[in-house]
C-alpha cells in the first residue's frame, strides 16, 4: 500500500510537471510573436538580402556604420542565395512575418504589391526620413509603381555583351556602339571559325536580352499585365537560336548545363555572353581570361533598347518601425562611406553622392563605370519595361524552356507553346 | 496490471467508507483509473498536440486546399476539381510522373537485388562477418541525409571523380548531375548504395530458413542455384514482399536527394531540363516557387492515392508468389 501510494504521488507530480512543460511551450510559442521594441527606445529591424559571403561581409560593415550613427536602431540580418531567398521570403511574407527591410528587384515589385506586402515609402519621404533626391539618370522613379514608392535603387546595372577579350582579339572583332544583329551573327561565326570556340553561350533563354530585342522593334517582353509579344515573335527568335546551336555559333547546351554553376564564358565554352555588366566582376574571379564589355547589337543601328536596371531596398508594410526602416534605407543609398565599402557589388551606386565617393581603381570596375557612362553619352537609355505580377515565374520558365530547346528536348513549336501556357498561368491572363 | 483483481476486491470492501465527495482518495479504483488516464494523456499531450497541429491539422487543410485556388496570400477560393484537371492536362506534370515511375521501376528492383545478393554473401559463415555486416549497413544510416546528397553531387558533377575516371577510360560524357539524361542514374545509384536496410531484413529472413531443407536438397543432388530458386526464394518470399512494399513506397516519396543532387545549380530545382524532376520536386516547385499551394495540395493527394493503389496491387499479388508457412496466415 505504502509503495503504491508513492507511485501515485510521483505520477501526479510528473503529470503536473508535464502539463507545466506544455503550458511553458505554449508560452514560449506566443512569446515568439512579440514585438521588436524594448524599454529604452531601442528598436530592432530585420534586414534580408540575397547574395554570397562576400556581399554579406560588405553589408555587415555598412550595418556597423549605421548602428554607430543610430545607436537606438539594431539591425538583424539574414541572407541566402537568390532563389532560396525568394522562397524563404515568400513563405515569411505569406505568414505575415516578412523582414522589415529587404533587397528587391523589378520583377517582384508588382507581385508583392498585389499581395499587400510592400510599404509605400512616399509617406516617409514626406516625413523627411528618406531623401529621394540626388539619384542618377532617372533612377529615383525606378521603384515607383502606380504612384507608390515601393523600392529605392541601390545601384544600377545594364545589360551588356560580356566578352572574352583575347578571344575577340584573335578573331579580329571590335564591337562598336550601334552594331547590328547581322554584324553580331557574323562575329559569332568568326569567333567559331578562327578560335574554335562558340561565339556565344546561348542567348536564347535570357529574358532580359530578348526584352531588349523586342524593345528595339517597338515591343517589350511584358505589358502592364501580360506578355508583350506573340507566339510568332518567339518562334522567330527560337528558330534562329536552334540554328545557332546546331551550327556551333552557340556553345553546346549540354556542356553549358554540366559546368553550372560556373558560367560558359569563364569555363571557356564561349567567347561572349549577354548578361548584366557587373557580372564581369564575378567572371574575372571565376575564369582565367580577361573580360570586357561590348555594346548590345541593334536592329536599326541606333536603338539598343537598354535601360538602367537596379537592385532596390524595399520595406514591409507590416513593419512596426517604418521611420527607422526609412532612415536605414536613406543611410544605405546616400552615405558615402557605404559606397566605399560596397564598391560595385550591387551595381554602380544609384546616388550621385555615392557615385562620387567610390571611384574604382581596378580595370574591371573601371570598365563597368566607363560602360554605363558610354550608355549615357550615346543617349540610348529608355524607361524600363513594366514587370507584371508573375514576371519572375515567366523569367524562370523562359530560361528553363530555352535550355530545353537548346538541349534538343523540345522542338521550337513545342517550346513556344509550353512557354505561353506557363506564362499565361503565371500572369493570370 | 497483475494486481488489479486484488485491488478491486479490496476497493470493494472499502467502498462504503468513501463518499462521492472524496474522489481523490487513492484507494478509489474508478477515480484512480480516471486519474491515471488523465496522467497518461498529460504525458502524451506533447505528442498529441504535435500530431494534431503538425500532422492531422495540416493534412485536413491540404485536403481542403486541394479543391481550391490558394496562393498563400489571399484566402483560398473553392474551385472544385479544377486543380486536378489542370494537373492531368499539364505536360510537365506528366513528365514528372514518367520520371518518378522510371525511378521506382528501375531503382527499387536493382536496390533489392543488390541487397539480396549482399545478404546471401553475408549470411555465410565466415570470419569477421559481423564487421562486414556493419560495414555494408553503414551507408544506409547516413544515406538519407542532406550531406550525403551534397557529397553525391560532388562525386557526379562535372570534372569530379566519376567524370575523370570515365575520361581515363576514354568515355567523355561529362558530369552526370548536369546531364538531363544521366542525372536520374546518379539518383538511382544513390538509392542503390543505400541497400543496407533491406539487406538486414533479408539477412534475418535467410537466417530463418531451416538448414534441414538444404541438407535434404543436398542429398537429392540439387545444385546451388536449384537450392536458391526452390528453397531460399520461397522461404524468404514474405521478407521479399515486405521489402518490395517498403522500398516501392519509399521510392515514390523521393525528394531531398533529387532536390539536392539534380537541383541547385542554375536555379532549376528539378535538374537540367527537368531531368530529375520527380513528382515531389514538381510539387515543391508549384507550391513554393509558383505559389500554387492549392495545386500542390492536389498533387500531394494524388500521390497518396497512387501509392495506395500500388500498395493494394502489391498486396493482391501476394497470393501468386508469397509463401507463408502453414499457420502463418
Amino acid at each position: 500500500m505504502q509503495q503504491r501510494k508513492g507511485v501515485e504521488r510521483r505520477t501526479v507530480l510528473k503529470a503536473a510537471g508535464a502539463s507545466l512543460a506544455v503550458t511553458g511551450l505554449g508560452a514560449t510559442a506566443t512569446a515568439c510573436g512579440g514585438g521588436s521594441g524594448s524599454g529604452d527606445g531601442t528598436v530592432t529591424i530585420r534586414y534580408a538580402w540575397w547574395g554570397a559571403e562576400d556581399r554579406a561581409r560588405r553589408i555587415n560593415k555598412t550595418i556597423d556604420l549605421f548602428e554607430k550613427k543610430y545607436p537606438k536602431i539594431k539591425v538583424k540580418t539574414d541572407f541566402q542565395p537568390y532563389s532560396d531567398f525568394w522562397k524563404k521570403f515568400n513563405t515569411q511574407a505569406s505568414g505575415g512575418n516578412p523582414p522589415d527591410v529587404f533587397q528587391n528587384a523589378i520583377g517582384f515589385l508588382r507581385k508583392y504589391d498585389a499581395k499587400n506586402v510592400l510599404l509605400d515609402l512616399e509617406e516617409q519621404v514626406k516625413a523627411g526620413n528618406l531623401r529621394m533626391e540626388g539619384f542618377r539618370a532617372g533612377l529615383d522613379t525606378f521603384g515607383e509603381i502606380d504612384g507608390k514608392l515601393l523600392g529605392v535603387p541601390v545601384g544600377s546595372n545594364s545589360m551588356a555583351l560580356v566578352i572574352d577579350k583575347p578571344v575577340y582579339a584573335r578573331a579580329g572583332i571590335t564591337p562598336e556602339m550601334g552594331w547590328t544583329w547581322d554584324d553580331f551573327d557574323e562575329a559569332m561565326a568568326r569567333v567559331r571559325d578562327r578560335t574554335g570556340r562558340a561565339g556565344d553561350s546561348g542567348m536564347y533563354g535570357v529574358m532580359y536580352l530578348y526584352d531588349l530585342y523586342l524593345r528595339q522593334n517597338g515591343k517589350a517582353f511584358f505589358t502592364e499585365d501580360a506578355l508583350g509579344f506573340t507566339e510568332s515573335d518567339l518562334t522567330r527568335w527560337w528558330t534562329k537560336a536552334e540554328k545557332g546551336v546546331t551550327s556551333g555559333l552557340f556553345a553546346d547546351p549540354k556542356k553549358v548545363a554540366q559546368i553550372k554553376p560556373k558560367s560558359a564564358l569563364s569555363a571557356e565554352l564561349a567567347g561572349s555572353e549577354f548578361t548584366w555588366d557587373n557580372f564581369t566582376v564575378r567572371y574575372t574571379s571565376e575564369g582565367r581570361s580577361e573580360y570586357g564589355l561590348a555594346p548590345i547589337p541593334t536592329t536599326d543601328g541606333k536603338r539598343t533598347g537598354q535601360y538602367l536596371g537596379s537592385l532596390m531596398l524595399s520595406a514591409s508594410r507590416r513593419t512596426e518601425h517604418p521611420a527607422e526602416v526609412a532612415r536605414f534605407i536613406d543611410f544605405m543609398v546616400h552615405d558615402p562611406e557605404v559606397a566605399r565599402i560596397m564598391g560595385y557589388d550591387r551595381g554602380v551606386p544609384a546616388t550621385t553622392a555615392q557615385y562620387a565617393a567610390y571611384r574604382p581603381t581596378d580595370p574591371v570596375n573601371k570598365a563597368i563605370a566607363a560602360y554605363e557612362e558610354s550608355l549615357v553619352a550615346a543617349d540610348v537609355l529608355e524607361p524600363v519595361t513594366p514587370h507584371p505580377n508573375g514576371a519572375d515565374i515567366c523569367e524562370a520558365a523562359f530560361l528553363r524552356i530555352g535550355e530545353e530547346l537548346g538541349l534538343g528536348k523540345r522542338s521550337v513549336a513545342d517550346a513556344v507553346e509550353q512557354f505561353f501556357d506557363e506564362s499565361k498561368t503565371a500572369l493570370g491572363s | 496490471m497483475t494486481h488489479a483483481p486484488a485491488t478491486q476486491a479490496r476497493a470493494k470492501d472499502a467502498e462504503p467508507r468513501h463518499g462521492p465527495d472524496t474522489p481523490l482518495r487513492p484507494s478509489d479504483p474508478k477515480t484512480r483509473g480516471r486519474r491515471e488516464n488523465l496522467a497518461g494523456y498529460l504525458f502524451l499531450s506533447p505528442w498529441i498536440a504535435g500530431f494534431l497541429l503538425l500532422t492531422a491539422g495540416p493534412m485536413a487543410a491540404s485536403l481542403y486546399f486541394a479543391f481550391t485556388d490558394y496562393n498563400l496570400f489571399d484566402a483560398p477560393r473553392w474551385i472544385g476539381l479544377d486543380d486536378f484537371s489542370e494537373m492531368f492536362g499539364d505536360p510537365r506534370w506528366r513528365h514528372s510522373v514518367r520520371v518518378t515511375l522510371w525511378y521506382v521501376v528501375v531503382g527499387t528492383p536493382v536496390k533489392l537485388l543488390v541487397a539480396l545478393g549482399v545478404a546471401l554473401l553475408l549470411a555465410q559463415k565466415r570470419r569477421g562477418q559481423a564487421f562486414y555486416r556493419a560495414a555494408f549497413y553503414a551507408p544506409s544510416l547516413i544515406g538519407a541525409s542532406v550531406s550525403v546528397a551534397i557529397v553525391w553531387k560532388a562525386i557526379f558533377s562535372d570534372d569530379a571523380i566519376v567524370d575523370r575516371t570515365q575520361k581515363a577510360f576514354g568515355v567523355d560524357v561529362g558530369g552526370w548531375t548536369g546531364d538531363p539524361d544521366l542525372v536520374i542514374y546518379s539518383l538511382v545509384a544513390l538509392t542503390v548504395w543505400q541497400f543496407g536496410a533491406p539487406m538486414v531484413i533479408f539477412l534475418a529472413g535467410l537466417k530463418q530458413v531451416p538448414r534441414e531443407l538444404y541438407e535434404a536438397a543436398d542429398v537429392d543432388g540439387a545444385g546451388r542455384f536449384r537450392q536458391f530458386w526452390n528453397i531460399t526464394l520461397p522461404m524468404i518470399s514474405p521478407v521479399l514482399f515486405f521489402n518490395v512494399l517498403l522500398e516501392t513506397i519509399h521510392s515514390f516519396q523521393i525528394f531531398s536527394s533529387a532536390y539536392i543532387v539534380g537541383g541547385g545549380a542554375g536555379g532549376n530545382a528539378c535538374g537540367p531540363a527537368d531531368g530529375s524532376m520527380v513528382y515531389t520536386c514538381y510539387l515543391y516547385v508549384q507550391g513554393f516557387e509558383n505559389s500554387r499551394m492549392g495545386l500542390a495540395s492536389a498533387m500531394a493527394w494524388m500521390l497518396l492515392v497512387a501509392v495506395a493503389l500500388v500498395t493494394a496491387v502489391l498486396f493482391r499479388s501476394q497470393k501468386r508468389w508469397v509463401h507463408y508457412e502453414e499457420g502463418g496466415r
